[in-house]
């Protein structure tokens, strides 16, 4: 137990003692975000003199969708033309509107007549906060009409009032921001795994008489606390200058985040006790948290097309949907096999890792 | 015997780095192993120490079937490994208390043993530095520091003193000598011979994975294998001189170049006396013995010059 405490107090004070990573988790996503943050703000905010994108909805204004868009906070942003199919496709062909919207027993699809600018995008984001916070009343409202309602049971018709907390701008790109920053914090296991076990110290550290267990749980343990602290650094920054909304559920947001801590760190030892090279290792992260974060569509809507279906399971995507469920209300069901397929695939690495450090090591 | 290598073979793929190596240290000794690049010391280090397995052949420490791995053999070793490893970004104390807590030493005997060990190796001041900012000499130093926080019975240092200035080397072989001093059995590898001769006991010269020499520093550098050398300086030397010279018992050969006189004679003859006294009649402007050291035992034994051993190979 004490060679236990020893190497988390140590790994905790290797990680924090070092000024590169202090800078790059913790001062970088500030400064991210406060630039980005305020550019962001700046377009989108209620003073801005952004012209009202125009579109063409092929929907009921009374449904769901139709109530959505018009509710005060989006309908701002929008000038809404309420037709049928053949009209919206018409305006789309047309280049009247930026963009035709058409909703069918809510499957929503989008045409967009030419590159998408701001606008686009901005419409691109309202519609998918529709399908993150409007799912559950969608499911409500269509229930026996579609696959949702064989889950009638696991739905949870959330006590999310529709219109009260709209999600803005900021509200994605925190959540978009955080995820990518937790899996960044891998680099911290991967410093102390390749510091600690492998080298002349992993040597130093096998002659002692300290435990495996103690010795791989001390250092998982100390990265995994330092980049939770991290984290919570950008979540409770961005709530505090921002006024980020994180929802009533925080417990479980929090969960998710140590969720995805564990899936960043176990990829991380993974990676360098497989190939034994920092610089090898930390290339192939950065790649791999740069499309990971880019496939999953964060504040910036994308469309992928038919790879919007394998890009959900995306690490950083899975993490955007529980968070984003927690908060604004969910499919409670995906939420719930994202979340242990986050931990799940962490135990899955992390035994990997095992397996490869104790080939090479024995 | 407190640790012995019987027959030990290693091989990386098809080089054999340890090549029936026999190897035994005694209780209480400073054993030196000397060797150029690419002997086999660190690899017999490792093997010693259970860091790296063995092809063929039987390692045992302290007279005890015990394997080196288990965790109370472990407390007994200290290993000093020659490439540094330290946290460089904890301070010079936050390293030794992790390395003590390892060996379960906690609380105030953590604390004092810690103050000892900065006070030994002349850190005390720096103490609360990161050895990122510490030079090589400090850093290496620190590198035994966390070798020795649990005291161990046994000490194994591999070249300690590598790329480090005459003040910090010697502070270091001043430390191994007070080491055993305290009863702490030392082995000690290097590629440099005056400090295997100051420090060490008895020295086992290695080669291509093998030892090829052992004894004494003493025994080893007597051998017949060796000759001493006396040079004079005289003021006009006679032909006479040089003949008369060359018939002292024990001299091998008198060469005159100038008013130089090499004179080359066996090993132990112990005849300088009668040397110079036929040289008295002359005025002697000086004389230098040069008696062999292990630098010589070793190209006389290998053919190699010890320390750019392996740019011959
Ligand atoms: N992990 C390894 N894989 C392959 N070959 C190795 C490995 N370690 C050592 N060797 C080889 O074994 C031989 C002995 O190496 P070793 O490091 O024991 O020499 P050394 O006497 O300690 O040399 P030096 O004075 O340079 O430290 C060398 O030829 C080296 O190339
Ligand atoms: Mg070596």
């Amino acid at each position: 137990m004490t060679a236990f405490i020893a190497t988390f107090w140590m790994g905790f004070k290797f990680l924090w003692r070092n000024p590169v990573n202090i800078a790059i988790l913790v001062c970088f996503p500030i400064i991210i975000i406060l630039i980005l943050g305020n550019a962001l703000a700046a377009y989108i905010s209620p003073d801005t003199d952004l012209a009202p994108a125009p579109i063409a909805v092929a929907s009921d204004p009374d449904g769901t969708l139709g109530m959505f868009l018009q509710t005060e906070d989006i309908s701002r942003f929008l000038d809404i033309t309420f037709t049928n199919r053949e009209g919206a496709e018409q305006m789309a062909a047309d280049e009247t509107v930026i963009a035709a919207i058409f909703e069918d027993r809510g499957d929503i699809s989008i045409v967009r007549p030419g590159v998408g600018g701001l606008h686009t995008q901005l419409v691109l984001s309202i519609i998918d906060s529709y399908k993150q916070i409007g799912s559950a009343a969608t499911i409500a409202a269509m229930s026996g009409k579609d696959i949702y309602a064989l889950l009638d049971m696991e739905v949870n018709v959330r006590d999310v009032p529709l219109g009260t907390r709209i999600p803005e701008a900021m509200d994605y790109y925190a959540v978009t921001m955080l995820v990518m920053i937790l899996l960044y914090t891998g680099m911290n296991g991967m410093d102390l795994f390749s510091k600690g076990l492998l080298s002349d110290m992993g040597n130093r550290n096998r002659l002692s008489p300290i435990s495996k267990p103690a010795l791989i749980g001390g250092l998982l343990a100390a990265s995994t606390v330092t980049s939770y602290l991290q984290g919570m650094a950008t979540f409770i920054f961005t709530g505090a200058v921002y006024g980020v909304y994180w929802g009533e559920r925080i417990p479980l947001v929090l969960l998710t985040l140590f969720a995805f801590v564990l899936f960043s760190q176990s990829l991380c030892v993974f990676l360098v006790m497989a190939l034994r090279n920092q610089g090898v290792v930390s290339a192939i992260a950065q790649v791999f948290f740069w499309t990971s974060t880019f496939v999953s569509n964060g504040y910036m809507k994308i469309d992928f097309g038919a790879m919007d279906k394998v890009f959900q399971y995306a690490p950083n995507a899975m993490a955007h949907t529980i968070i984003f469920g927690a908060i604004f209300g969910g499919n409670e069901m995906k939420m719930t096999v994202f979340l242990i397929a986050l931990f799940g695939i962490s135990a899955v690495l992390f035994v990997l890792a095992f397996l490869c450090g104790r080939r090479r090591l024995a | 015997m407190i640790a012995s290598m019987t027959n030990i073979v290693k091989r990386y793929r098809a080089h054999t780095a340890l090549d029936h190596l026999d190897l035994a240290i005694r209780e209480g000794e400073t054993l030196g192993l000397l060797g150029p690049n690419g002997a086999g010391k660190t690899t017999a280090i490792r093997v010693l120490t259970g860091l790296t397995g063995v092809d063929a052949g039987e390692v045992r420490l302290f007279d005890s079937d015990t394997p080196v791995t288990a965790s109370a053999v472990k407390r007994r070793i200290g290993l000093v490994p020659q490439d540094l490893a330290l946290y460089e970004t904890l301070s010079a104390r936050d390293n030794l208390s992790y390395f003590g807590r390892l060996y379960g030493v906690t609380g105030a005997a953590l604390k004092a043993r810690v103050g000892e060990v900065l006070d030994v190796l002349g850190l005390s001041d720096v103490a609360g530095k990161s050895p990122k900012k510490y030079s090589g000499g400090m850093k290496r130093r620190l590198n035994i520091g966390c070798a020795i926080i649990h005291k161990p019975e046994l000490l194994i240092l591999d070249e300690p003193t590598v790329g480090i200035d005459p003040q910090s080397r010697n502070h270091i072989l001043d430390f191994v000598e007070e080491m055993n001093r305290q009863g702490t059995t030392v082995l000690y590898t290097s590629h440099y011979m005056e400090e295997v001769e100051r420090v060490c006991s008895r020295v086992l010269i290695m080669d291509t994975g093998r030892v090829i020499a052992e004894g004494s520093v003493e025994e080893l550098t007597r051998t017949s294998l060796f000759e001493e050398t006396v040079t004079l300086e005289v003021r006009d030397p006679a032909p006479a001189l040089a003949e008369g010279i060359g018939k002292v018992q024990g001299v091998l050969r008198c060469e005159v170049e100038g008013r130089l006189l090499t004179v080359t004679s066996t090993a132990g003859s112990q005849n300088l006396a009668r040397i110079l006294e036929n040289a008295s009649p002359y005025t002697i402007l000086g004389a230098s013995a040069k008696r062999p050291t292990l630098e010589d035992a070793f190209l006389a034994l290998t053919g190699k010059k010890l320390r750019d051993g392996s740019e011959n190979e």
